[in-house]
């Protein structure tokens, strides 16, 4: 399945810049997975240590919010992932 | 019942669609809580000030620095040193004298924020912190005040409404904290966020538009976009799930 995610841009320097980073899976997780192997220096700021997904890292599938519980959820082709961080700055 | 002046000074917007003098005398019976007179706090309150809120109470407990000017734009060079919620009610006096500003130079905590935000209308988050959006989130469902939540960094910035129990709340969304870091920021970011915001406080309080409600607004200013993502109320949420969830409420 190819899978578009959308990279905030505060993580964009780990994408060599760029916005969207088109990656293959067949569920959510497997698309970070794929992700995190094309950019490797990418994988510890979404996943914590013990392979859960940061507290501060949320993930939209096709616009809707989805639940770490998700993540092994199939996804389709053409779906589009929305990795972000919470923003902190006022 | 509006005076001469106040017809003239608003006209403009007086004369919008669905706004109207009802309007008009909402906005001016109003009681909006900014918190934070930083980099979102300074435009969400000047357009606040400027569009007629009668009361606005803006709570910070800094003092103006140098390195706040780049963005904080109610402070200026000759404030340094001042306490910002005094700095900010000199200049949005001076802005609309007709509004009632209510400078807070407290530390928002969770003893004082439900007397700081009971009998409100509406409460603007102008944080530069998670731990105290918490607070406020949770103070605003308990409290039944709707919550704007907005924060920035470097060019992207984010905007939701919270209306308490009937739509999707920041905890609803975020679980966790911000890696710990000063931000990048530039001005033109916060005021983008503040603006929206502002602009939330015065449907919600006119009663007109559709407010960014169970959707967050992720504006990415390198590559203007703005993009809307769905977000669900959580039955379990810590701070507005149902009782049978865990929750408060």
């Amino acid at each position: 399945m190819s899978v578009k995610i959308n990279i905030p841009s505060y993580l964009q320097s780990f994408t060599n810049d760029s916005e969207v980073i088109e990656v293959d899976g067949s569920t959510i997780h497997e698309c970070l997975n794929h992700l995190i192997k094309k950019f490797p220096e990418i994988g510890d700021k979404v996943f914590a240590k013990d392979g859960e997904l940061h507290n501060y890292v949320t993930i939209y599938v096709d616009g809707e919010f989805a639940y770490q519980e998700q993540l092994v959820k199939p996804v389709e082709d053409g779906t589009e992932l929305h990795l972000l961080y919470v923003l902190g700055g006022g | 019942m509006l005076t001469n002046d106040e017809l003239e000074r608003y006209d403009r917007q007086i004369i919008m669609k669905g706004f109207g003098e009802a309007g008009q005398e909402k906005l001016k019976r109003a009681k909006v809580v900014v918190a934070g007179s930083g980099g979102l706090g300074s435009p969400a309150a000047i357009y606040l000030a400027a569009a007629g809120v009668g009361t606005i109470r803006v709570i910070d407990h800094d003092e103006v620095e140098l390195g706040n000017l780049n963005r904080q734009i109610l402070h200026w060079d000759r404030d340094l040193s001042r306490s910002k919620v005094d700095s900010a009610a000199e200049k949005l006096s001076q802005l609309n004298p007709g509004v009632r500003i209510e400078p807070v130079a407290e530390t928002i905590n969770e003893d004082n924020i439900s007397s700081l935000v009971t009998g409100f209308d509406a409460i603007v988050d102008a944080m530069d912190n998670f731990p105290t959006r918490y607070l406020l989130n949770r103070a605003a469902i308990e409290n039944n005040i709707p919550f704007v939540h907005g924060a920035v960094y470097g060019l992207e910035g984010r905007a939701m409404t919270v209306i308490p129990g009937k739509t999707a709340c920041l905890r609803c969304v975020y679980r966790g904290l911000p890696p710990e870091e000063k931000f990048p920021v530039i001005g033109v970011t916060p005021a983008v966020i503040g603006s929206i915001q502002a602009t939330e406080v015065i449907k919600h309080i006119v009663g007109i538009g559709k407010l960014l409600v169970n959707r967050l607004l992720v504006y990415d200013g390198l590559n203007m976009k703005f993009t809307l993502l769905d977000v669900k109320r959580n039955p379990d949420c810590e701070h507005c799930g149902r009782p049978a969830g865990g929750g408060r409420q």
